[in-house]
C-alpha cells in the first residue's frame, strides 16, 4: 500500500522485525514530522463578503484547505521555509503569495473577479449566431426546416427575424431599408456571387444551399467587422460542418423536390454528395395557380464536399455546387423562358499555429450563367455570363487575454458580359481589399473591436478607407449594450457600371446602431434602434450612370424570444420599424424604395408534444409605396407539423397563408396590382435515413 | 396499495435519508477537485490531473442533474477541458469523449430543450473519440449508456 503526502512516500510493510523497523520508523518520522508542521489559516472574501469554497493551498504540494461558509480556512504543512501560497476559485483571479512558512496566520486574502477574455465574451450587436456558436441559440438547421414558412429555405427562415423586410414577390433578403443586392453571402468566409436560384415575378427565389450544410450561421444586420466588405446593409457567413465521424445515406421526398445524399467518412477526412430535382409540374396539376406555365419551375443540382484534418490543429474544407434551373410561362403575349447555369467552388484551410495564432487561406469562384427567350418582347433574347474569383487570407493572433489582432488580404476578380439582341458590354474589374481587425479589453467588462478596411477598385486611383468601431459593456452573462458606428462600401452593380463611362465609384453606407440585449437561458430581449446614411449611390442622370445618388434608413428593431412560460413552447416575436428614402437609379426625386415596409411583424410558436412539433408563424407587413399607389398590408399565418415517426424517418407538413389572404406585391405605373400568383402552398416532405447510426439525422443535406 | 399519505411519508423519510447524502457528497466533489486542482498546480503540463478534474465533475453532475453544484462543476469542466483542448500532449480521443459526455450531461439536465439541440454532438464526438482511439474505454462506455438511453426515449 502506497500514500503520496507531498512527496513524501512512505512504504509500510507488516512483516516481523521488518515490520517492527519500518513501525519505528514511522513513529520517528511522524514524530519529526509533527514538529515540523506549519498551520495556515486565515479568511478569505470579495467586495461582496466572504467566499464560501475556495481552494486554499501551497503550491507544489497538495497540502491546503477549502474555505467554509464565514470564508475560513486553516490546514497544515510540512513545507517549511520559503513558499507559495495559491488560493482560487472559479471566476476569480488567482492569488499567488511568496512568503517564509511561519507568519501565514489569520490571513486576510481579498480575491479579485476575473475579467472575461476577448475570446470568452460574444458580442451579439446586430448579429442573429444560429448553431453553437452562441450562448444562446435562436436557429439550427432543424429549426430552419420547422419554421412557420420556410419550407427548408435559409433565406425564408431567416426571415422571422427583425430588420428583415418581407417582400413577396422575390423572397430575398432586404435587410433595415437596404436592397437585397446589398446583402452578401459568405460560405466558409468565401464570397458567394448568387445565392439565389433564379425565378419568375411573382415566386420566391430560394437559397441555393440547404440549412443541413452548416453547423452555424451568424447573420449581422449591420455594423460588422473589417473582415466583410462589399455589402452596404448585411452579411450572412456560413460555417459548414466538421469533418463527419460516420458514414449516412439519405432520401427526402415532396411534392416539390427530391434528394439522395451521403457520406463516406474516413479516419481523418469525410466524402459527401448531393442531388436533387425540384419541379413544380406535379405541384402545378394538382394545385394551379394563376400563372400560364409553358415550363414549370425545375431545379436540378449536385454538391459535393471534401472535409479533411490534415493535422490535428489543420482543417481543410472543400465544396463544389452546380444548379441548373429552367423555368417559362405565357405573359403578356409572349412566351418567357428562362434558363440559368450556376456553379460554385471553394477551398478553405484553417491552422491554428503554436503561440495563439491562427491561419486562414481559401479561394471560390462563383459562375453564372443566364438565358432568357422573349424577355421584353416576342422573339428578343438574353444573354448573360458573370465570373467572380475571391481570394483571401487571413492571420490571427491573440497577444494577451484582452488583445486580439487580425490581418487579412483579399482579391476579387469580376467579369461579367451581358448581350439583349445586339447590345451589351463585357466588363472586368479587379476589387483590393485589406483590413486590420484589433479586438481589446479597455478595463473589465468594456470591450472595443477597432477596425479599418481599405479598398481599391481597378480603374480608380482611389484607396477607400473605412475605419469601423464597437464599443461594447458587457458586466456579466445577462446584459450586453453595444454602440457601433462604420463605413462600409459596395461597387455598383454591372449595369449601372457598365453605363457609367467610368464614372461611378463604390458606394458608402455609413452605419451607427445601439444594441441592447438581456438573456437569460430562456428568455432574449433585444432593442436595436440604428440610423444608415448612403452616398455616392448609382443615380440614372442623362443617360448615363453618376456616383450622385444618397439616402437614409433609419428606425428600430425589437426581438423577444421566450421558452420558459410554457413547458416545450418557444416563442418569437419580432418587430422592426423603417423609414428609408434614397435617390438612385432612375428615381426622378428622394423617394421611399418600393421594397421598404414601414412596419413588418414576425410571430412564431413552436410546440412540441412527444414525437411531434406543432409550428405556427404570421408574417405582417405594413404596405409599400409606388409612384401609382400603395399596396395593401401583407399578411400570411403558416403553420406547420414534423412528425419524428421514426429514429430514421422525420415527417414535415406546413401550409402556408391558411386565411387565404391574397397578397398583393406591387402597383403598376397604370394603377393595376400584381398579386401573389397563389394564395396558399401546401408542403409534405419525408426525409429517410437509409443508413446512419444516428437517430433524427438528416442524412443528406 | 400505498395511500398518498404513506407515500408522502416515504418520500419526507428519503428526504431525510437523502440530505445528509447529498450534503457529504457535495463537501466530497469539493474537496476531490480542489486535490486535483493541486495537483494541476503541481504539474501544469501533465494533461491527467485536467482530466480527472473534468471527469470527476462531470461525474457528479451526472448524477446530481439539479444539485445545486452541479453547475458551477459543469462550468469548471467547460473551462478545464478548454484547457485540456490547447495542450499539445493531451489525447484527442479523450477530449472528444469528454466534449460527448459534456453535452450529454446538458441532455439530462434538460432533456426537453437540450435533447433536440445537442443529441447529435453526444453522438458525434463520441464517434470521433473512437475513429481516434477505437480502445477508448470512456467513449465506448459513454457511447453504450448514450444510446441505450436514446432507445428508452425513442419507445
Amino acid at each position: 500500500m502506497s500514500r503520496e503526502f507531498g512527496g513524501l512516500v512512505f512504504r509500510v510493510h507488516f512483516c516481523g522485525m521488518k515490520h517492527l523497523l519500518t513501525t519505528l520508523l514511522v513513529a520517528i518520522t511522524a514524530t519529526f514530522s509533527a514538529f515540523s508542521q506549519t498551520r495556515i489559516d486565515g479568511k478569505v472574501s470579495d467586495t461582496h463578503g466572504p467566499l464560501i469554497g475556495v481552494n486554499v493551498f501551497v503550491v507544489g504540494t497538495l497540502d491546503g484547505g477549502i474555505t467554509d461558509s464565514l470564508g475560513r480556512f486553516s490546514f497544515t504543512t510540512q513545507k517549511s521555509g520559503e513558499l507559495t501560497l495559491q488560493a482560487s476559485m472559479l471566476g476569480y483571479e488567482d492569488y499567488t503569495r511568496v512568503a517564509d512558512a511561519a507568519p501565514l496566520r489569520n490571513l486576510d486574502i481579498r480575491l479579485r473577479e476575473k475579467a472575461a477574455t476577448i475570446d470568452e465574451v460574444v458580442v451579439t450587436a446586430s448579429t442573429y449566431s444560429m448553431g453553437k456558436s452562441a450562448q444562446f441559440k435562436t436557429l439550427d438547421a432543424l429549426d430552419v426546416v420547422m419554421s412557420g414558412n420556410s419550407c427548408g429555405d435559409i433565406v425564408a427562415a431567416l426571415q422571422i427575424l427583425p430588420g428583415t423586410q418581407k417582400v413577396g414577390e422575390d423572397g430575398k433578403l432586404y435587410v433595415r431599408g437596404g436592397d437585397s443586392e446589398e446583402c452578401q453571402t459568405f460560405v466558409n468566409g468565401m464570397h458567394v456571387l448568387v445565392p439565389y436560384s433564379t425565378n419568375v415575378e411573382g415566386q420566391n427565389q430560394r437559397g441555393r444551399f440547404s440549412p443541413f450544410l452548416f453547423k452555424g450561421m451568424s447573420f449581422s444586420l449591420g455594423g460588422y467587422s473589417g473582415e466583410y466588405g462589399q455589402a452596404l446593409s448585411s452579411v450572412l457567413p456560413m460555417e459548414t460542418t466538421d469533418v463527419a465521424t460516420g458514414d449516412k445515406l439519405g432520401v427526402s421526398a415532396s411534392l416539390v423536390d427530391w434528394n439522395v445524399g451521403g457520406t463516406k467518412a474516413f479516419r481523418r477526412s469525410s466524402l459527401s454528395f448531393n442531388a436533387d430535382l425540384t419541379s413544380l409540374g406535379l405541384y402545378n396539376i394538382l394545385f394551379p395557380d394563376r400563372n400560364d406555365w409553358t415550363r414549370p419551375y425545375r431545379k436540378l443540382s449536385g454538391e459535393a464536399q471534401f472535409k479533411a484534418e490534415l493535422s490535428p490543429r489543420t482543417v481543410l474544407k472543400s465544396y463544389a455546387g452546380y444548379d441548373w434551373t429552367a423555368v417559362g410561362l405565357h405573359q403578356d403575349g409572349r412566351s418567357l423562358s428562362m434558363r440559368e447555369h450556376i456553379a460554385y467552388a471553394n477551398v478553405t484551410l484553417n491552422s491554428n499555429l503554436s503561440n495563439n495564432c491562427t491561419l486562414f487561406a481559401g479561394i471560390a469562384n462563383s459562375s453564372v450563367l443566364n438565358d432568357i427567350d422573349d424577355a421584353l418582347v416576342a422573339g428578343d433574347h438574353y444573354h448573360n455570363f458573370r465570373n467572380e474569383v475571391h481570394l483571401k487570407a487571413d492571420i490571427r493572433k491573440r497577444f494577451t487575454p484582452a488583445f486580439k489582432l487580425t490581418a487579412g488580404l483579399e482579391d476579387y476578380v469580376r467579369n461579367s458580359r451581358k448581350r439583349y439582341e445586339e447590345i451589351g458590354y463585357d466588363l472586368g474589374y479587379n476589387l483590393l481589399a485589406a483590413h486590420l481587425d484589433a479586438n481589446l479589453r479597455i478595463v473589465p467588462h468594456l470591450f472595443l473591436n477597432l477596425s479599418l478596411r481599405t479598398e481599391n477598385m481597378s480603374g480608380s486611383r482611389e484607396w477607400l478607407l473605412m475605419p469601423r468601431a464597437t464599443l461594447s459593456f458587457v458586466p456579466g452573462d445577462r446584459f450586453q449594450a453595444s454602440l457601433m458606428a462604420g463605413r462600409y462600401s459596395q461597387c455598383p452593380a454591372d449595369d449601372p457600371l457598365a453605363r457609367s463611362k467610368g464614372q461611378l465609384r463604390q458606394s458608402l453606407a455609413d452605419h451607427l446602431i445601439l444594441s441592447l440585449q438581456y438573456s437569460t437561458r430562456k428568455t432574449l430581449i433585444r432593442v436595436e434602434p440604428y440610423y444608415k446614411l448612403y452616398r455616392r449611390l448609382p443615380l440614372l442622370s442623362e443617360g448615363r450612370y453618376v456616383a450622385e445618388g444618397y439616402g437614409y434608413s433609419r428606425g428600430f428593431d425589437v426581438f423577444v424570444e421566450d421558452a420558459s412560460l410554457v413547458r416545450n413552447l418557444q416563442l418569437t416575436a419580432a418587430y422592426s420599424f423603417n423609414d428609408s428614402e434614397r435617390l438612385y437609379l432612375d428615381y426622378a426625386m428622394p423617394m421611399t424604395p418600393s421594397y421598404a415596409s414601414r412596419h413588418n411583424l414576425r410571430l412564431t410558436a413552436k410546440y412540441s408534444i412527444g414525437k411531434v412539433i406543432l409550428g405556427l408563424a404570421d408574417s405582417y407587413a405594413s404596405g409599400r409605396v409606388y409612384p401609382a399607389g400603395t399596396t395593401p398590408y401583407y399578411n400570411s399565418l403558416d403553420a406547420n407539423i414534423t412528425w419524428l415517426a421514426h429514429p430514421k424517418v422525420i415527417v414535415y407538413a406546413s401550409l402556408n397563408n391558411i386565411l387565404g389572404r391574397t397578397n398583393i406585391y406591387r402597383i403598376n405605373d397604370d394603377g393595376s396590382p400584381v398579386a401573389a400568383t397563389r394564395d396558399r402552398f401546401f408542403y409534405i416532405g419525408i426525409f429517410v435515413s437509409l443508413k446512419n447510426n444516428k437517430a433524427y439525422d438528416i442524412s443528406n443535406f | 396499495m400505498t395511500s398518498p399519505i404513506s407515500n408522502l411519508r416515504t418520500l419526507i423519510l428519503l428526504l431525510l435519508v437523502s440530505a445528509p447524502l447529498c450534503f457529504g457528497q457535495e463537501q466530497d466533489i469539493t474537496t476531490r477537485i480542489a486535490e486535483l486542482k493541486r495537483m494541476e498546480a503541481m504539474e501544469p503540463e501533465n494533461p491527467s490531473p485536467k482530466y480527472q478534474t473534468v471527469l470527476a465533475c462531470l461525474n457528479y453532475a451526472v448524477m446530481n442533474p439539479h444539485a445545486e453544484p452541479a453547475e458551477r462543476l459543469l462550468a469548471e469542466a467547460e473551462q478545464t477541458l478548454g484547457q485540456l483542448e490547447q495542450m499539445k500532449n493531451a489525447d484527442p480521443s479523450n477530449n472528444c469523449a469528454l466534449r460527448g459526455y459534456l453535452y450529454m450531461v446538458r441532455i439530462v439536465q434538460d432533456p426537453a430543450t437540450n435533447g433536440q439541440r445537442y443529441y447529435l454532438d453526444v453522438q458525434q464526438y463520441f464517434e470521433k473519440a473512437l475513429k481516434l482511439n477505437p480502445d477508448n474505454a470512456l467513449a465506448q462506455q459513454l457511447q453504450q449508456k448514450f444510446q441505450e438511453g436514446m432507445r428508452q426515449a425513442g419507445r
